[in-house]
């Protein structure tokens, strides 16, 4: 019996947990469900990284100063166990028991869909760190507020280089997994090459934990593709690329969305990684100035490296962002009144280290273009915006 | 050519699906336990060979029998210590309590080696065999060679050694074994051992090829069930024919409907082949 009170207990301990007590009335209380355990285990990591290094600096310097008072910030986590209901359920909890003044979303463009029906009913505005598909912000909500710019700020840009720098170019084949954000994106390449009058030869999707992908692989092999798109998850696309090198899959250009950005991905598959592009909403070598507690991103990066070993990539830095986003709205509202700060979300205008950040009509970000990248001697290179580019797109 | 190379491609995972399936096979034939735990402890073994590959260098292909002897010492002891004291309870009691111990290996593995993703990158790669325009990658043919070989040794084993028989012997008649002087919990411990063993060494070829991680469990687990049931349960020549049934339809299942219903297709045929023939291909009540 024992065995068995020991298991419970870590199961329980693992479950949820609190982090700070509750107190006093000058707090500025966050509710972040995470997903600390499940597939989704390493993003919910990453996440909480990004709150904290925010909740730090801000409580260092003393605060959010909402009008004359000055607010500590305090984050209350759960795990949702990688499962979207729990998310659910956890986000009821948090306004009704914890009384948080305010919500962190979820990971992704799913969970944080569900979550916000929640934050609509109580009328508590949510950041949204990570959903970028328009499906997430089709609802009318007034309370949703999404860090990211839709999927087709990500396929566009890519497109135009590939229709500019490589004339001749014609056949295009996509691979998604079936997900609601990777087959979205999908969705998006698809408009994009046929907006420039390219042929899609090959449009697939494959299941969400697909391990072998030879049969989608030797099927696109045998569309001889000029370029090769491939949507999916940092697992996903280390897997594909692998694959496609053993079973020699030709083209000119991949684009694999989302993974080449971090340096997990480049470790994994190696020389593979040279000349892939990619996009995604934050990089390191970004340099803009911001009014947030960082300064810029330059600083941000310094301090991220400081405190955990290693540079943020954007999941981490989305996780600070949508604290500073935050903060930003709270400072100008001058209180934590939620129909303040949803008033000045709304209003937008915040320049932060992330990127400058205001939200359209739907309440998803529509103020910045996402760079594209592409490796390079093993390193990230902006190629796209000009303005912050650090190299040349290349061609095989 | 497409349809060959598809083929090709189904075939090469067949000898590995054959080694997943074979200790699931043995468990549930033997000792009549549905072993939940089974996928988990393919996984563990996944780890095993992992850290083997980072601290010690070790070949994963040359190490996975010996992940499989450490997995056996595990088996043997979660037998003894844990399943043994419910075997005369109906089976829906061994079911729960390897789901329980499934949940609870899973989640010491998401506590000990996190949820990444993780894969033995050999140095240098092992590369590629062509044959005009079919190619096929030679990590895979390893696998499923030493997958293959292992499967083979454990049926010599049931085959001609007295252990084997008496593994056989327990299950065809527990009293009886007993009254020719078999110990049947050793019996017991040692067939789920080897179980074990199966796993832990298909989790270490398996490491090779594909990236590890504890949440990857399910879908192992759901794999050896499709092929027991293929290949008919209780039987080794069975649990191969299933394995190269599962992933050749698995390939063709992807080229005829799209990659993202391949699985969906193993699935509606494992539910036809329950109404035709409930037995599989190669089945048979007893195991022998």
């Amino acid at each position: 019996m024992s065995t068995f009170r020991a298991l419970v207990g870590i199961t329980f301990t693992a479950a949820s947990f609190f982090v700070s007590p509750a107190h006093a009335q000058d707090v500025l209380r966050i509710g972040a469900p995470l997903p600390i355990t499940g597939a989704l285990a390493p993003e919910g990591a990453k996440l909480k990284q990004g709150y904290e290094l925010w909740q730090e600096k801000v409580n260092a310097g003393g605060g959010v100063k909402a009008g004359d008072k000055t607010l500590k910030v305090e984050l209350v986590y759960y795990d949702y166990q990688s499962t979207t209901p729990r998310a659910v359920q956890l986000a009821e909890k948090l306004v009704n028991d914890d009384k948080v003044d305010f919500l962190f979303s979820p990971f992704g463009s799913g969970a944080a869909k569900a979550v916000s029906a929640v934050a609509e009913k109580y009328g508590v505005p949510l950041l949204a760190s990570s959903a970028s598909s328009a499906e997430v912000f089709d609802q009318g909500y007034k309370n949703l507020f999404g860090l990211y710019t839709d999927n087709s700020t990500l396929s566009e840009p890519i497109a135009d280089l590939v229709k500019a720098k490589i004339p001749t170019l014609k056949r295009v084949a996509i691979l998604a997994r079936n997900d609601l954000y990777p087959l979205s994106l999908g969705n998006e390449f698809e408009k994009s090459a046929k907006k420039r009058g390219f042929e899609v030869v090959y449009y697939e999707k494959y299941p969400i934990g697909t391990l072998d992908h030879s049969s989608a692989l030797t099927q696109l092999r045998a569309a001889k593709p000029d370029w090769v798109i491939v949507t999916g998850y940092i697992n996903d696309l280390i897997l594909v690329r692998k694959q496609a090198a053993e079973l020699k899959v030709g083209g000119q250009v991949y684009t694999l969305i989302n993974g080449p950005a971090y340096q997990e991905w480049i470790d994994a598959v190696g020389p593979l990684a040279e000349n892939v592009t990619t996009a995604s909403w934050f990089h390191p070598v970004l340099n803009y100035k911001s009014e947030d507690v960082f300064g810029s991103t330059k600083d941000f990066v310094a301090q991220f490296k400081a405190k955990y070993g290693a540079e943020p990539d954007f999941t981490q830095a989305s996780g600070s962002a949508v604290g500073v986003i935050l903060q930003l709205a709270v400072e100008r509202a001058g209180s934590k009144d939620r129909n303040a700060v949803r008033e000045q979300l709304a209003k937008g205008g915040f320049k932060t280290f992330f990127a400058p950040v205001s939200f359209g009509p739907t309440g998803i970000a529509n103020s910045y273009i996402p760079p594209v990248f592409q490796i390079q001697q093993g390193k990230v290179q902006v190629v796209f915006p000009p303005d912050v580019a650090t190299s040349e797109f290349r061609t095989k | 050519m497409l349809w060959l190379q598809v083929l090709v491609n189904g075939l090469a995972l067949g000898g590995l699906y054959a080694c997943i399936a074979a200790g699931f096979s043995l468990v549930w034939g033997v000792l009549n336990i549905i072993n939940i735990l089974h996928g988990s402890l393919i996984v563990l073994g996944g780890y095993l060979a992992f850290f083997a590959h980072q601290y010690l260098g070790l070949n994963p292909f040359l190490f996975a029998p010996f992940a499989g002897a450490l997995m056996f010492v595990l088996g043997f002891a979660i037998q003894r210590a844990m399943i043994n004291p419910v075997m005369m309870q109906p089976v829906l009691m061994t079911l729960v309590l390897t789901f329980g111990l499934n949940l609870f290996l899973d989640n010491l593995m998401l506590a000990g080696f996190k949820a990444d993703y993780r894969k033995i990158n050999l140095q240098p790669p092992l590369g590629v065999l062509e044959f005009g325009d079919i190619i096929l990658s030679v990590d895979r043919v390893y696998a499923a060679a030493v997958g293959l070989a292992l499967v083979g040794a454990l049926w010599l084993l049931l085959r001609f050694t007295q252990l084997g028989r008496a593994i056989v012997a327990v299950r065809m008649d527990r009293e009886a074994a007993a009254l020719m002087g078999i110990d049947i919990r050793f019996t017991y411990a040692v067939a789920f051992g080897l179980g074990t063993m199966m796993a832990g060494s298909a989790g270490a070829l398996l490491a090779a090829i594909f990236p590890i991680s504890p949440v990857s469990s399910g879908g192992y687990l759901g794999k050896a069930f499709v092929i027991c049931v293929l290949g008919g349960l209780g039987s080794i020549p069975g649990v191969v024919l299933g394995g190269f049934a599962l992933g050749v339809i698995e390939a063709f299942g992807a080229l005829a409907l799209g990659p993202e219903n391949a699985i969906t297709i193993s699935f509606l045929l494992l539910i036809a082949l329950l109404i035709v023939r409930p037995t599989g291909l190669l089945g048979r009540r007893g195991f022998n």
